[in-house]
Parts: structure tokens; sequence; C-alpha cells
């Protein structure tokens, strides 16, 4: 079973501040980690690998540092680390970072499974897994919390939805992505660590890939920032106090006047 | 300021008991803001001789913040922070607070830099130019940290990186105290120590407490047990676990050191428990036959023995509360938690390697191994460490169902370290002996690790009582503690009695009524007054 994991690295905390004029995220002084999601990702593959066997390769696109993420992969049991970097790949939206990821798994080819993290925590889009499903022209299924079961040529999987969860069977070669619920990722040992410090990561351009430069980066990218805005959540809170015959009359009195009571 | 003491009514019930789960009775309480506030209460407690027991967030294990009768003074609302200070030659940073500032609260405003400067003199102010988010720590790690600093000094509070860093005592630069006669005295380091044997306080009004320093010999360990007491020294460390027994703590300075750069943290599984002891001792740098000498001090050494980790895996499968920590291996037997810090990764990842080498040794595996190097990581390491108390507390909430009368005994003796495999093997083969349910983990770089016996019936409890007591005679005799930092408070004043014998406690009583001739203030903690 070959099995390729897309990451993606992401500032380490939630509390960011954006650049006002490039509306981008400021991340000078922010530690960066693997995406919380893409290590549900990287766990699952190895437990795959664990049970069928077989070799795991991990992407990302990213700057140059974005190695050592790979590195941190590879010493948690992946196999390998492709890292696609180059000038030309900055300024990517979902579709442009597809594009790219899709060429560089075809570098990776042939593969049987593809497992991505359902979103990364910075961008949220959770786009660019399905997407890179639709370039690659195989099947694919978000939202994972369960694999049924899984051989050369087909899997079935639990995926979570609000009511409860569908039972899908995919044929491989097929795309996932899967949520927190799916395992509980494993930490490296010192001798993955050891291992990884003496892996090479490769590492791939623009001249690398046989690509139309028109999709890539920026000038690949339709969508436009326009403003980014701190939702409000203004929450009123009234203390209802009183003896407790007359807080239950005016918090009747209150619902009762925000319609909220519908005898 | 009648408003300020309060009748004790139902609302206030909880007041009445601390995490020692014990529960006391009271006839007032107040709720001081100002150091203006403890004077007034302190001055009408005198006059209708009632007398004071004074609490922090009460989340102390030994029951010194709970009331017998008399008065509460709860300081949780005395919890603003008051300045700053930065010492450029020293490198070191200042924060004055309240006493009833809680450990979580401090770090998160270290973390952030949000601080409520309204009040604050100019020079505090300025002082926070050499302040960044983050870059500034106060080391005292207690795992509960709904803690408050008054109630840390009180107790002289520590935690997994006191190995590296010491007690809270170490990090308390300055105090204000209101003693039970309303006076106030002003302690600073360095500032008032004693001649010798003999030392002279002064307070703000003049008064002067002169006598000789009592002569019972403190233990050579990490500890929390009796007044501290060393030739020449500093005044103000007669206030740093006393349990709030000599004054009132109103106002505090903190010492801050620069955040570390670089943070890794390393749990070891070992086949045994005798390769993990053997580990430990390696760590400390001692020379164990077959490995190198390891040169690089852990900022902590945590152990689990393998019923902890059962412990842990028994409640993974039975409540989802545990169904997130990280999957135990069969093999895994005995777990050692390190930690260290340093400048860069690169650096503590050499450290790390050498641990790796070390673990080959000593014939265990590097590969069975968790590593965390960042934040995410290190508080999955965090949540397990604090699974195993969680899980005996939840252990016992079950069987309180069937029978109220059980409680967990969990001890808090350290030995030397001379003596960490022989005060091992006592645990063991007595426990093991008496057939007794138990889990052992802790702070073994200080030879300190909590025994948790769990009982399952009254006859359980009361084996383990005597055990406890034949234990803390053993581990005084090897030169221990009986209490390396939780505090002796009301439950432990018999294993106190043990280490320093009548004429030790006796002595502790006379300084006590130097201070407070009436037993006003938290009379009843580590000995009873009269």
């Amino acid at each position: 079973m070959r099995i390729i994991v897309c990451v993606k690295q992401v500032p380490s905390t939630n509390e960011v501040n954006m650049d006002p004029v490039t509306n981008t995220i400021i991340r000078e002084g922010i530690e960066s980690v693997l995406n919380p999601f893409d290590t549900y990702a990287v766990e699952e593959a190895i437990r795959i690998k664990s049970a069928l066997g077989g070799s795991i390769a991990t992407i990302s696109m990213g700057i140059p540092t974005v190695e050592e993420i790979l590195r941190d992969t590879l010493a948690l049991g992946a196999d390998e680390g492709l890292l696609l970097t180059d000038r030309a790949f900055a300024g990517a939206d979902t579709l442009a970072t597809a594009y790219t990821l899709a060429n560089g798994v075809k570098k990776l080819a042939p593969f049987d499974l593809i497992i991505c993290g359902k979103q990364a925590t910075d961008g949220d889009t959770a786009q660019v897994g399905p997407s890179l499903a639709v370039q690659l022209d195989i099947p694919h299924a978000t939202d994972i919390s369960h694999i049924e079961s899984i051989d050369e040529k087909k899997i079935v999987c639990r995926r979570l939805t609000d009511d409860g969860y569908e039972l899908l069977e995919m044929d491989l070669p097929a795309l996932i992505t899967v949520v927190k619920e799916i395992n509980i990722p494993r930490l490296p040992s010192i001798a993955g660590i050891r291992a990884s410090k003496k892996a090479s990561i490769k590492k791939v351009g623009v001249n690398d890939l046989t690509v139309d430069e028109s999709r890539l980066g920026l000038k690949g990218s339709p969508t436009q920032v326009v403003k980014t805005f701190i939702p409000s959540h203004d929450v009123d809170c009234e203390i209802i106090t009183g003896k407790p015959e007359q807080q239950a009359a005016t918090l009747v009195q209150r619902l009762t006047e925000k319609n909220l009571l519908d005898f | 300021m009648d408003e300020t003491v309060k009748a004790m009514t139902t609302e206030f019930e909880e007041y009445l008991r601390d995490e020692s789960r014990v529960v006391g009775e009271a006839q007032s309480i107040s709720f001081p803001k100002s150091e203006e506030d403890v004077l007034e209460v302190v001055s009408l407690m005198r006059k209708s001789k009632n007398p004071i027991t004074i609490q922090g967030a009460r989340t102390g294990l030994a029951a010194s913040a709970v009331p017998n009768g008399g008065h509460i003074m709860n300081m949780g609302k005395m919890n603003k922070i008051l300045g700053a200070r930065f010492d450029e030659k020293e490198n070191k940073f200042y924060l004055r607070l309240q006493p009833g500032v809680l450990l979580s609260q401090l770090r998160k405003i270290l973390l952030n830099k949000n601080f409520e400067t309204e009040g604050w003199s100019n020079e505090s102010k300025s002082a926070l130019a050499n302040f960044a988010p983050g870059q500034w720590f106060f080391s005292p790690d207690p795992t509960e940290t709904s803690a408050s600093i008054g109630g840390m000094i009180s107790c002289n509070a520590s935690g997994a990186r006191t190995f590296f860093y010491g007690p809270t005592r170490n990090y308390i630069s300055s105090m204000r105290i209101v003693l039970a006669n309303g006076s106030v005295a002003e302690l600073t380091r360095g500032g008032q120590k004693a001649k010798g044997k003999i030392f002279s306080l002064d307070t703000l009004d003049l008064h002067r407490i002169i006598s000789n320093l009592p002569d019972y010999q403190m233990p050579n360990v990490k500890n929390a047990s009796g007044y501290f007491v060393r030739e020449d020294m500093d005044l103000i460390d007669f206030f740093i676990g006393a349990e709030g027994s000599l004054g009132i703590i109103t106002e505090i300075e903190v010492i801050l050191l620069p955040s570390p750069k670089a943070i890794w943290g390393i749990t070891s599984f070992f086949p045994n428990e005798k390769t993990a002891l053997r580990f430990v001792r390696a760590l400390r740098g001692e020379k164990v036959e077959g490995a190198d000498i390891f040169n690089k001090k852990p900022v902590a050494i945590e152990f689990f023995n393998h019923y902890a980790l059962d412990l842990l895996r028994k409640q993974k499968e039975e409540s989802t509360a545990f169904a997130g920590i990280q999957e135990l291996k069969d093999s895994y037997h005995t777990a050692v938690y390190t930690e260290f810090h340093g400048d860069s990764d690169q650096e503590l990842w050499e450290v790390v390697a050498k641990l790796g080498t070390l673990i080959g040794q000593l014939g265990a595996d590097e590969n069975n191994t968790w590593v965390a190097n960042n934040d995410r990581d290190m508080e999955k390491l965090l949540s397990f460490r604090h699974a195993v108390p969680e899980s005996v507390n939840m252990l016992i909430d079950q069987r309180r169902k069937s029978d109220p009368t059980l409680t967990k005994l969990g001890t808090d003796m350290a030995v030397p370290d001379a003596y960490l495999d022989k005060v091992m093997d006592m645990y063991n083969s007595d426990l093991a002996l008496k057939g007794l349910e138990f889990v052992i983990f802790g702070h073994i770089g200080n030879n300190h690790v909590h025994v948790n016996i769990l009982p399952r019936n009254a006859e359980d409890y009361k084996t383990g009582k005597e055990l406890y007591l034949q234990w803390s005679r053993q581990v005084v005799d090897w030169g221990g503690t009986v209490s390396a930092e939780h505090g002796v408070g009301k439950l432990k004043r018999a294993f106190l009695l043990e280490m320093y014998k009548e004429y030790g406690i006796g002595q502790m009583r006379e300084l006590k009524r130097l201070f407070d001739p009436q037993g006003m203030i938290n009379a009843g903690n580590m000995f009873t007054f009269n």
C-alpha cells in the first residue's frame, strides 16, 4: 500500500495578528507546527502501513523551512518527504495550491491512498483536499472518522456528518480527509527523531515539474481577500436578582419580550 | 467594615473545606480587599477573641485552610498585581502582588502581558518596557494552577520543575506581613537577617521582636515541614512554609526568570522498575554501572510505577475523560518523565540524543519514548502526568459511594539521594506484604514520590494509615522529611511530631507564641497550639 499524506505548516496558536495592509497573518515570532488535523492524517497512514505494509510519503508546499515539518513526519514513521518550494508557488489560494500539490503527487505516483487533515487551522477552508482529488481525477470523501476496512482495491470508511455518520465505499486510488475522532496521534520517539535527522527531504521547484505556470501561485489564484475583520461576539448578560418567585417572573417576562417562549 | 465581616450562612458553606475534603466550622467570614481591611478584621477579632483561619484558594491537601471555629479570612479578593520592577544587572523581573493572585492568573498575564496598570507608579509602568509577552516566567509549578500565590508561599509549594529551579521560597524577594497584634512588618530578602542564632525583627510601628532561633535541625532534603530555621537566616524565610501561622501576608514581591528559549519533554518507558531507578540516578549525574556520565541537569524527573500506568490504561478504557491520552503499549512497565530547558532546539536535541544512548546502555529501548518539543506536544505529556492523580481521585470518589468514610492516603515524604532505592524497596515490599492497592508517582529526582494507597474498605484504610506512620519513622531516621511539598496542616501533625519530636515541636510552639501569644492566626496548623 502506497500512502501519500499532505501536510501544512501553521502557526502554533490561534491568537495571531493580521497585517492590516496585506491582509495576511503576521508570522514573525510565532512558533510553527504541523497543522493539528494533519497529525491525525499522518497517524492514520502509519496505522494502515503497520497493518498492510507498504510506504508513506508526506508532501507539502511552502517556504524552505517547511522541510522541518516534513522531517517531523519522518520521525513519526513516514518513509520520505517531498517539499514543493519555489517563489513561483507563493501567494497561492486553495485552487493553485491543489494544482501544485497534484503535480507534486505525480512525482510520488503510483499511489493507493491520499490522506489529508480535514482543514488547516490557519485558513480553515477545508478546500485543498477535495480540490486535489478533483485535479487528480480520483474519488474522495471528507470528514472521515473511522476506516472500517481497507485493502488493495477499496476502502470502506465512516464519514462524520452533523446528524451522525455515513458509511462510504470507494475504489482506490482515492483521497480522504480525516477528523480528530479518527485516532490519537502518537508522539515521536528518540529513535524516530534520530533517524529523521539523517534523512534527506526532496525539494522540488517549478523547473522540476511539467506545469502550466499561469496556474501557479498568485497568478493562478482567482481568490481575492478584499477585507478581513474580527467578528464581534457581543453578549449581553443580565443578572436577575430578588426572591426566587420574582426571579422566575422576571425571567419569563424577559423571554417573552424576546419571543423565546411559545406556548 | 461591619459589612465586611459576615455571619456564616449556607451561602459560604464551601469555605468550610479545602481540597483535603475535611470540613470545619466557623462563625464568621470576611473577604478583605486591602491591608487596611485585614488590619481592621484582625483588630475586631482580637477584641471578640475569635481566632482567624486564613484561606487562599483552598487547594491545599493538608487542611491548613479548614477553620476550627472562629473567623475565616479569605484572601481571594486581594488579587491585584500592584507594580513591577526590572533589575537589568541581574536580568530578573519583579512583580508586586496581593496574596490572592492565582498561579493560573499570573501565568496568563505573563504570557499575554495584559497587566491592569491602573494605580501603578510611573516607575512600575516604565519597567514594563522591558517586558515582552512570554519573555518572563514564574518557575514554581505545583500541579494545581488554581492555587493562590499566598497559599503557595504558606506551604513553600513546589512541582516537577523544583528539581532544577527550587521551591517557591527561592522566588520571593519581599513581603508585607500583618502580625497577630496588628503590627505590620516589611521583610526583604537580604534586608533583615538573624545574627548567628539570634534574631531581631522590627515592625513598621517600631515593635521589636527579639529571640533566639530554635535549634532543631531541618532535614537536608526538599521540605515543607515545620518552620524554616537556619543560622544567619533571612527573616522573610520564617513566613514561607509557615502555613499562615506566624502572620498574614498582605503583599508579595515575586522574582521572575527569563523564559527558556527551548523546552523539551521526554517520557521514557522501561521494562521494569529497577532499570527506571538506574535511569533516574544516571540523570542526576550519578555514576551508574555500564552507562556514561550524563552531564546536563534535567529541569524535572518524574516517575510513574506500573500500577499508575495500569490505572491509566483502565481509566482510558472506561472513562471518556481520559480517552484522549496517549496509548500505552502493553510492554511499558514503568515510566520516567524528564524535561530540559535550553537556548535552542539544536542544543536540546544533542542532550536528548545522549539520553537515548543512555537508555540503550541501561538495557532499555529508545524507541519506547515520547518526545515533545513544542507547546502542543508538551501539553499532551502534561495531561498524561496529571491524569494519574485525577484517575486516583475518580477511583476514590467511586469507592466513596459505597463507603463514604474512605479517602485516598497520599504520602508526601522525601529522603536524601543515597536512600532512593531503599525507600522504593520499602514502599513496594510493605505494600505487597499487606496486600494493599496503590499507585506510586511523583518527583523522583528529589526522592519524593507520592504513594497513593487506594483503600477498598475500612480495614485497608486502617492498615494504610499504620503503614504511613511506620514509613514516616523510617524516613525521618534516614534524614528525610514527612512532607516535602503539601505541608503539614491539620492532617499530618502526628508525622511532624515523629520528625521533630516533642523538643522540636515545643520550640516551634514557642516561636509561634512569640509572634502570636493568643493563638489568633491559623492556630492548629503543624502542631496544636496549647
